[in-house]
């Protein structure tokens, strides 16, 4: 009896064991087929000739001895820095405002800020030749001659990382100590050296930081750079012409791999400082209570409106535009721009392709990456294996879009490779803007994660409950603020998203940001604003719809957050 | 200890995590029913040894036996126990009976007799109208005690508790602590504890197995750790000692710091070590006449400073320059009684019963062994060896 009985638990084991390793080694391999492969497929392509051989650093060579091409890099590195200048300093501000001021309306200015998470990168340029176009009602307030070129470029981009720089800001402002600051003034030192001395300090990782996203950001964009670029070419747009104007993978791989490196060195610098930021605040610092100062406060308020009033310029230029029958003829409101069906791109079709690639990606992805998160995070067989994962999981932060997309061509459009099947489908497309935005999804499971204590997988272990048992009744149930915080990003960025797709649809999965972009290229430009707005909208109802859902849902089933 | 086969036994367990030692040959036999405490500082090992009796870690090498089963590969699921974390580790989102009952949801007991068993657990634990609410809304050691109560739903053969009082405040914790103890005693199950605080040790454990860097340094009754410390670590560690450095000049004579001094003792053959004794044997003689020196150790110390601590008064006192203070507990009666001053020449006497001898481990990075050590024990003057017992 004995026996049997040792027999059958040792069968226990393996299930339970086996079911564990299965899912690491499925989350593995997916990573692997997902993304490392395709990019190491394009490293190879960047390698070869059109014929497929392999001929050493000759594209390189090509490519540095062409001036026009290498000029590029120069235009890229031009616009990142002026961006990131732009928007780490004006977002510095802004912060500073809205954690340590004693101004009123942040809850408003906060939400503001938020708007330019919503709309595609394509929006804000469309606007820009609304305002500053040759046609534009700003036209002469434009101190260059023309917007089509790096100062349209740089306003656009601007507008679209703002609310990327703030979010980081707010976060290394709200990490503050009052007891440093009663310190400084029990010993009666002056504002500015407070400043220097104590407020920097505090935020200088946070700041680091904030210059590497936003560097990366604006360095690997493709969607402002195709609309209002002109003839100012810039790393990401080369390889859209490469492949698509002219055909050459070969070269838009080289681009694909130039454009890799500063984006691959900002993520390593970017995670270092990562590392330094969390054991900065000791756990018993007392938060600081912003104190009122009349004249500072009117000043950074006055900031604060001008900074949303640009971002509300920018958002509310793009909706009257798009309502506008004919700019500048017939300025008569309508809704003929909306008629999508006439136009290049797609029409309605493909905003509804947009809509159910957004909708599987959110579904798919956020299943994936939680699950994927939970492996890597809480469970012990495979460490090698998890490692791994953890280190893949990471690096498609490091990965621009553009870049993405080409690899994906490469990889699944070979006729040998037994996924080709699914190019050309609405599979690859998800599968695309998952592995696109799975960094971030997968550092807020991990993030949430941590936070719940760690004995659970043994108390129920000790308690004879398999893990998937504990994993729904509580790891989920704890974890669902975040799971909905997941799948309204992975609907948000699958609904804007251009760089990446934009290789990789087809003719019966078109989709709406890239009619937008196409639409434009036809010359279509309030069409393409007007199918711009209504995918801000869009993303703005599935945010209402997540903040519907966290707060009332959330509340009724979840009483035990009250207590 | 009776002769009946343990209920755990654990055999040259050995464990290390990258170049860091944690257990480090390990063996041990815990008696049915028993109560045991492991003990000592944070990255003794402790917690490694529960955790590896547990099953949440691995060791590289060694068995471990329970009740007969070698249970030494199996995973924690397979393993018969129930454990209480510090963090208390109860699922938030779930009522204090859910939680109770999570173990016994999949050992297809009727509902009616599940809801028995939580509510009489609840009864147990003295928190019988509690049951609809959620941990959040519960003190730290209510939240300790369902954690307990959720532990024993399973009627596991053997229970684990990791720090279980750490996070509690002190009033909770004397508390808690008898009623654990009440508990045990009561079901009559197998216990170990790890703890870092000598109190809980010593006031809970029927046994206590004091560890020091991944090894066992003495195991025994709190009697017997508190006043027969195998080794100089144990001393340091339990209750507070005056530890002497002392260098032998033949087998009765010890020079302490510039001093040399008499002891009842027989001492081993070594050149240097320590003299250990506790501050509440010292007793404060009016002069050195007519005292045994085959039964005490006598010594002349200057009054430095006096603590008054509540119960007793600490006195401490300059033997020599080069010593560390000697410390002297007094009850406050005999304290008012004293008509020292501070700086006045005192005459002291130590219980030969109460002396302690540790010779200085030998050169070659050699650790304490107790197992290894029956030279120094047959004096009488280290601990009595129970290690294994």
């Amino acid at each position: 009896m004995s026996a049997t009985l040792t027999f059958a638990r040792k069968r226990g084991l393996d299930t339970e064991t086996w079911l564990q390793r299965l899912i690491v080694a499925a989350g593995v391999l997916f990573l692997l087929i997902a993304l490392l492969m395709p990019l190491t497929t394009m490293l190879v392509k960047s390698l070869q000739n059109t014929a497929g051989e392999f001929i050493g650093l000759s594209n390189f060579v090509a490519y540095f001895s062409n001036a026009a091409l290498t000029q590029s890099i120069l235009n890229s590195l031009n616009i990142a820095i002026w961006t990131t200048v732009i928007v780490v300093s004006t977002a510095f501000v802004f912060a500073y405002a809205l954690t340590r001021s004693g101004m009123v309306g942040k809850k408003g200015f906060r939400i503001l800020t938020m708007l330019p998470l919503f709309a595609p990168s394509l929006l804000p340029a469309l606007s820009m030749i609304y305002l500053f176009g040759n046609q534009g009602i700003l036209k002469d307030w434009l101190p260059v001659d023309s917007i089509y070129g790096p100062v349209g470029i740089v306003m656009g981009l601007s507008f679209w990382a703002f609310p990327h720089a703030l979010m980081i800001l707010i976060t290394a402002f709200s990490n503050s100590d009052a007891r440093l600051y009663e310190a400084a003034k029990s010993m009666k030192t002056p504002p500015w050296r407070v400043f220097l001395t104590v407020t920097l300090p505090s935020v200088r990782y946070g700041l680091i930081n904030t210059i590497f996203v936003i560097f990366t950001l604006t360095i690997t964009d493709f969607g402002v750079a195709k609309v209002i670029g002109g003839q100012y070419n810039v790393l990401a747009t080369d390889i859209y012409k490469q492949v698509v104007g002219q055909q050459n993978f070969q070269m838009g791989a080289v681009v694909s791999v130039i454009l890799l490196l500063p984006a691959l060195v900002s993520f390593i610098v970017e995670r270092r400082v990562q590392r330094h930021q969390s054991a900065q605040l000791s756990s018993r610092a007392v938060p600081l209570q912003p104190q009122k100062s009349p004249l500072r406060d009117a000043l950074l308020a006055l900031f604060c409106t001008l900074v949303c009033g640009f971002l509300l310029l920018v958002v509310g230029m793009a909706v009257y535009a798009s309502f506008i029958t004919f700019w500048p003829y017939n300025m008569e409101l309508s809704l003929n721009n909306y008629r999508f069906d006439m136009m290049d791109g797609g029409g309605w079709a493909s905003y509804f392709n947009s809509l159910q690639m957004s909708a599987w990606t959110a579904v798919i992805g956020t299943a994936v990456i939680f699950l994927v998160a939970y492996m890597s995070e809480k469970i012990k067989p495979m460490p090698t294996a998890r490692k791994l994962l953890q280190l893949l999981a990471m690096l498609p932060m490091a990965v621009p879009g553009i870049v993405l997309g080409l690899a994906y061509i490469f990889f699944f459009n070979h006729p040998q490779n037994p996924f080709n099947a699914i190019y050309g489908t609405m599979a690859i497309l998800v599968l695309n803007t998952l592995v696109h935005f799975y960094t971030v999804c997968h550092l807020t499971a991990v993030t949430s994660l941590k936070q719940i204590d760690g004995e659970f997988e043994a108390v129920s272990a000790s308690l004879k409950v398999p893990f998937y048992t504990t994993l729904r009744r509580v790891t989920l149930p704890l974890a669902l603020p975040s799971v909905l915080d997941i799948s309204v990003y992975l609907f948000v960025n699958a609904m804007t998203t251009v760089s990446a797709v934009v290789f990789l649809y087809s003719a019966d999965t078109t989709l709406a940001s890239v009619a937008v972009l196409h639409m434009d290229e036809a010359g279509d430009i309030a069409p393409a604003a007007a199918m711009a707005v209504l995918l801000m909208l869009t993303s703005l109802a599935a945010k209402t719809l997540h903040w519907l859902i966290s707060h009332q849902i959330l509340q009724r089933t979840q009483r035990w957050r009250q207590c | 200890m009776n002769t009946s086969t343990p209920y755990l036994q654990i055999e040259h367990l050995r464990k290390s995590f990258g170049s860091f030692t944690a257990l480090d040959d390990i063996s041990l036999d815990i008696q049915e029913g028993e109560f045991v405490c492991f003990l000592g500082p944070s990255g003794c090992g402790k917690t490694t040894l529960l955790r590896a009796i547990a099953g949440l870690e691995q060791q590289e090498e060694g068995a471990i036996v329970q009740a007969g089963q070698d249970v030494s590969v199996l995973p924690p699921q397979q393993r018969d126990f129930g454990i209480v974390f510090q963090s208390y580790a109860l699922f938030p989102n779930l009522t204090v009976n859910d939680n109770i009952a999570y173990g016994l949801a999949n050992m297809k007991i009727p509902r009616r007799e599940r809801q028995q068993r939580v509510q009489g657990l609840l009864d147990q634990i003295h928190l019988p109208d509690i049951g609809d609410k959620f941990p959040g809304q519960l003190s730290g050691g209510q939240q300790q005690r369902v954690a307990l109560a959720r532990a024993l739903a399973t009627e596991p053969g053997l229970l684990l508790l990791d720090e279980p009082l750490s996070a509690l405040d002190a009033r909770v914790r004397l508390h808690l602590r008898n009623e654990i103890c009440a508990l045990q005693r009561k079901l009559g199950i197998t216990t170990i504890m790890v703890t870092h605080d000598q109190d809980e040790a010593l006031t809970m454990a029927d046994r206590i197995v004091v560890m020091d860097h991944g090894r066992i340094a003495q195991i025994g009754t709190p009697e017997e750790i508190y006043q027969q410390p195998a080794t100089e670590f144990v001393a340091r560690f339990v209750g507070s000692m005056n530890l002497l450095p002392a260098r032998v000049l033949d087998h009765r004579n010890l020079m302490l710091g510039r001093k040399e001094v008499q002891t009842p003792l027989i001492l081993p053959v070594c050149a240097e070590g320590t003299l250990g004794f506790r501050p509440e044997c010292v007793q404060l003689q009016d002069g050195p006449w007519g005292l045994d020196r085959d039964e005490h150790l006598v010594l002349q110390a200057q009054l430095d400073q006096v603590y008054f601590m509540g119960a007793f008064a600490r006195l401490e006192m300059t033997l020599d320059a080069e010593l560390p203070l000697v410390q002297v507990d007094l009850p406050v009666e005999q304290m008012q009684n004293l008509e020292a001053g501070v700086g006045q020449s005192l005459w002291l006497s130590i219980p030969k019963a109460a002396l302690k001898f540790y010779p200085q481990a030998q050169q070659g990075g050699e650790r304490y062994q107790p197992h290894a050590q029956p030279a120094e024990m047959s004096m009488g003057v280290a601990a009595m060896q129970v290690a294994g017992a």
